[in-house]
């Protein structure tokens, strides 16, 4: 096992229980007043986006285990859980979330979880760097013998470097990104190894006025079958 | 009477509180069995795994070792990936993530199995 991932593995474990005591003691409380409820709501909501990206890292550790298993995952309805998930989220942060579905081919070769966890990330991210009152979207489309999705923000364009690691289509580690303050790029650094291990080509696309990162998934030749 | 056996006492406390029926909480296995070899069943254990200690497995074990404890209805409450593994053997009839578990669960299970 390599160390560095062995040491996020530890800090992992380490995260995850102060996380889980928090989220519980929020659901502890009785409803609040009206004025405070959204104060409760906020520490599970925070929890629990923390406690996501702490399991992902433990993911990290048990890709080199191979126990991640590929089938035909029909891509729009993972794309719809995540957005189930976040609808409310971005509502609560005033940023809108747009989605656009205009792929053909609905199966995928992927792993469920690892793909939702990228989407995900991608999306969590877009709302971080989106400002308020604006929308981050979420699109999917057929592109050559993969199905592309799109994860376009309207916040500050994507620093060079970062965008070259992301060309590459690997992140070696977490970086504080410059430009982008705030973020430690672990969202795209995991959103990178799990579509690696999905034999997955991910990238970003600078803008004048925000970034687009995608990930293009192999179309599983099991939905081939079934659509001709 | 329920037992709760975690050794994150806030963690114990919150599990206590859900299940709204009167509960013990111990942080560690060795005293939960030593209470239960004193003759107190409890009707249903919530059950962490990582322990200091004797970890949940070695209790569980413990447990189905004994006629009167075999069928004891145990929770596991673990923050650990337990998907792949058959616990029923053990008595085990649920098992909740601490990551994802509402007080519901919780209480959904003492309802079933307190009377």
């Amino acid at each position: 096992m390599d160390v560095e991932v062995d040491g996020i593995l530890v800090a992992a474990h380490e995260l995850k229980a102060p996380l889980a005591v928090l989220r519980q003691l929020a659901l502890s409380f009785d409803e609040m007043d009206s004025t405070n409820e959204h104060i409760r709501t906020e520490m599970i909501s925070v929890s629990e986006r923390a406690m996501k990206q702490v399991n992902d890292l433990v993911k990290i550790r048990r890709l080199e285990d191979g126990l991640f298993t590929m089938e035909p995952v029909a891509v729009r309805a993972v794309c719809d859980d995540v957005m189930r998930e976040l609808y409310h989220l971005f509502r609560h942060n005033r940023r809108d979330l747009f989605v656009k579905y205009s792929n053909r081919s609905r199966l995928v070769t992927a792993n469920k979880d690892l793909l939702h966890s990228v989407i995900y990330n991608f999306l969590l991210n877009a709302m971080h760097y989106s400002g308020e009152d604006t929308r981050a979207e979420l699109l999917v489309k057929d592109y050559h013998d993969t199905v592309r999705v799109v994860v376009r923000d309207y916040g500050p364009s994507l620093p060079m470097d970062v965008w070259r690691e992301m060309k590459r289509g690997w992140i070696e580690k977490p970086t504080s990104i410059a430009m982008r303050p705030g973020s430690s790029g672990l969202g795209l650094f995991i959103a990178s190894r799990f579509s690696r291990y999905m034999n997955a080509d991910v990238g970003a696309v600078r803008h004048r006025d925000g970034t687009s990162f995608y990930v293009n998934m192999p179309i599983s030749k099991q939905a081939s079958l079934f659509e001709i | 009477m329920i037992f709760v056996i975690d050794d994150d006492i806030t963690m114990a406390e919150c599990i206590a509180k859900a299940c709204k029926k009167k509960t013990r909480i111990f942080a560690n296995a060795i005293d939960a069995m030593e209470k239960i070899s004193n003759g107190e069943i409890p009707e249903i254990i919530f059950l962490d795994i990582l322990l200091d200690g004797p970890d949940g497995f070695t209790f569980l074990n413990e447990l189905i070792s004994y006629s009167d404890t075999a069928k004891i209805p145990i929770v596991i409450v673990s923050s650990l990936d337990l998907s792949d593994y058959d616990l029923s053997v053990y008595g085990v009839v649920g098992v909740l993530d601490k990551t994802t578990m509402l007080p519901k669960d919780i209480a959904n299970y003492v309802e079933e199995y307190c009377r």
